[in-house]
């Protein structure tokens, strides 16, 4: 306990300085920015902005990614109550219920208790990662490439279930990730893979190009080919601050949200989409009422709001104390990271505690910044909604092309990332999520160099992952959460979940 | 014979494109060793991962066959292709003549891609958009991006 205190006192004396606050609050700003716009998503920023961090120190640069992200949170949340769309995809949930109050002139008290339980949720999860972070990466000492493996194998597993649509299509996703990553030198022997002799392609395949034409243009693409219905509240948005009645109905749902989207936030394969949907399910279930909810029942925004923020900070708990990102925004991060030289994994708390503590006590001063620059400042995010997505995403598209071109200031990127854009947009048609192939790319190097390590060290003998108890466990796990889904039962109430 | 009739069109050409790919990347690892069990060589992994995926995309191909589903479906191709046209300009004139052109390009191309664009205030708003990317991008955030480059004459 003392250790834990006298940690998070070593992280606030690096959070606290002028320019680490100054970048907090940047990150947070530009998050909301982009919570609140549809049609751009933290990814999309992230590698967009990731030129701009190479000139501040690591420390710095990660507390405004981290920023970035968290604060997309809360600004995805205020685009689903006020326009009935997700500003982000963890928000999907905040749509019926949300957007439900606000028609009934509750968008001030929806909006404030959105607001207060993701701070809630960001000052637990901050707590939960701060105390986790130390015993986690002690069982990651003990962790054996055979491990190391099998986590990312189970991981890999969540991101199937968890993505939207048919469990094969996903698998092949995943698989086709894991596939691009291929591209490029072999770790071990250099010898040149599917490069095709393009030497640009000889250190791989680039994770911002793809991350961008996924996730930037392909997003615009799709948001043009469908007619989207934009239902702006109109009118007051009535009091922000919610009655005592409000706060009595809404604490327990708060607490259950966090708890649940901690949790699910820490599993590998981005279990932080997972959390609001949970946490609904979950409200619905436990309400004396349940016909209250989709017509505005204040629970059914207070807990998937706290779920999705906790669960966004503590996706950070794989990357911090295992070196492994859970989900795509993670990755850029291990991107930011090394490029300062620092490897992300259970060796940066000892070697650069004052950067590992500095970014987790930097999340908790965030959400407190975000409550500030949320309410108060609704006003011009509701202005800002009021801009025509017809003068928007050509913004968005030249905003995209400057920031895929500033990585590397090469006019080749932006125009492979074109190609992939179009390829991406084409998946989508034909029933393909971009989610589960970014994450078998993000992780395909790595479960490559372990999993051929394993290999090597049991002389090619397959019985090493099942004959280790730890990475028995772990491949069993994703076993059963594939066999789960694949069970028509459960895939039903997966799809229910979904369409909800 | 029965014949056979695809319940789900939009399965079976996503199966078949998992297919090919799958098929390309076993011709591209083809002169990669393939190496042991005990000592896997560079093209080991990509060739297991190939097989699976043209496996999935078989499968899929399969239950398009058995399992009802999505209709191919409307492919709107207008606004895709243009966003893409417009990203292709952007790449061609960044070097040169920089962004001051390639932005307003950009844009302009972009905007063809909405039925609801109205020229003249996508015109005005190309250059301020454009003007404050430069300022952003490259007053601020001091990135290296070419502003104005017209070579042997000038260069910002």
């Amino acid at each position: 306990m003392s250790t834990l205190i006298s940690h998070l006192a070593l992280g606030f004396s690096v959070a606290f300085t002028v320019p680490n606050l100054g970048l907090c609050f940047l990150g947070c700003l530009v998050g909301t920015l982009i919570g609140v716009l549809p049609g751009i998503g933290p990814i999309a920023t992230i590698t967009m902005l990731l030129p701009v961090t190479f000139g501040l120190p690591p420390v710095g640069a990660l507390i405004m990614l981290a920023g970035i992200y968290y604060g997309a949170q809360y600004g995805g949340s205020t685009t689903a109550i006020l326009v009935n769309i997700p500003g982000e995809v963890t928000s999907v949930v905040t749509t019926l219920d949300g957007h439900q109050m606000a028609r009934r002139g509750r968008a001030g008290v929806a909006l404030g208790i959105a607001a207060l339980g993701s701070f809630f949720a960001g000052c637990v999860a901050t707590l939960i990662i701060a105390a986790l972070a130390v015993p986690l990466t002690r069982v990651a000492l003990l962790f054996g490439p055979a491990e190391y493996a099998a986590l990312m194998t189970a991981g890999l597993a969540f991101a199937v279930v968890l993505a939207r649509g048919s469990i094969l299509k996903s698998i092949a996703m995943v698989l086709l990730g894991l596939l691009l990553s291929t591209v490029g030198n072999d770790l071990e022997t250099g010898a040149e893979r599917m490069t095709f002799g393009v030497a640009s392609l000889s250190d791989g395949f680039d994770f911002a190009v793809l991350a961008m034409g996924l996730f930037g243009f392909a997003e615009v693409m799709r948001n043009l080919s469908v007619e989207q219905a934009r239902d702006v509240v109109h009118g007051a948005i009535g009091p922000l601050l919610p009655d005592a009645a409000d706060l009595r109905q809404s604490a327990a749902p708060i607490v259950r949200g966090t708890l649940l989207g901690a949790i699910l936030g820490i599993l590998p394969g981005n279990g932080a989409v997972l959390g609001p949907f949970a946490s609904y399910a979950l409200e619905k279930k436990l309400a004396r009422d349940p016909s209250r909810f989709g017509r505005g029942a204040i629970e059914g925004v207070a807990g998937p709001e706290s779920a999705n923020n906790a669960g966004a900070q503590t996706s950070f708990i794989p990357l911090l104390t295992l070196g492994i990102p859970p989900n795509a925004v993670m990755a850029l991060m291990v991107g930011a990271m090394t490029i300062h030289g620092i490897v992300p994994g259970p060796l940066v708390m000892t070697r650069n505690p004052s950067l590992f503590w500095g970014v987790i006590a930097s999340m908790w001063l965030g959400n407190l910044m975000l409550l500030v620059i949320n309410l108060p400042l609704i006003g011009v995010w509701v202005r800002l909604l009021k801009v025509p997505y017809r003068l928007l995403f050509p913004a968005i598209v030249i905003v995209c092309c400057v920031g895929i071109y500033s990585v590397n200031n090469s006019p080749g990127d932006v125009l492979l990332t074109a190609f992939v854009a179009l390829f991406g947009y084409a998946g989508t048609r034909l029933g393909f999520e971009s989610a589960p192939l970014l994450l078998g790319f993000v992780l395909g190097r790595l479960l490559e160099e372990n999993l051929r390590r394993a290999l090597a060290i049991s002389r090619g003998d397959l019985t090493v992952f099942v004959t280790r108890p730890v990475s028995a466990w772990l491949l069993l796990t994703g076993l059963i959460v594939l066999v789960v889904a694949v069970l028509p039962g459960i895939r039903a109430r997966r799809e229910e979940v979904f369409v909800e | 014979m029965r014949k056979v009739r695809v319940r789900a069109p939009q399965d079976l050409v996503a199966g078949a494109s998992l297919v090919a790919v799958s098929l390309f990347a076993i011709w591209a690892t083809a002169p990669l060793a393939g190496g042991r069990l005990g000592a896997p060589g560079p093209g080991f992994v990509p060739r297991v991962l190939a097989v699976l995926l043209g496996a999935s995309g078989a499968g899929l191909c399969l239950l398009s066959l058995t399992r009802a589903g999505e209709p191919l479906g409307r492919w709107p191709l207008r606004g895709p292709l243009l966003i893409g046209l417009a990203v292709v300009a952007f790449a061609l004139t960044i070097r040169v003549p920089g962004l001051v052109v390639a932005g307003p390009l950009a844009i302009l191309v972009a905007g063809a891609a909405s039925p609801e664009t109205r020229w003249r205030e996508l015109a005005i708003f190309s250059v301020a958009v454009t003007a404050c990317c430069i300022g952003l991008f490259r007053t601020l955030l001091h990135l290296p991006i070419p502003v104005l480059v017209l070579p042997g004459w000038f260069t910002l």
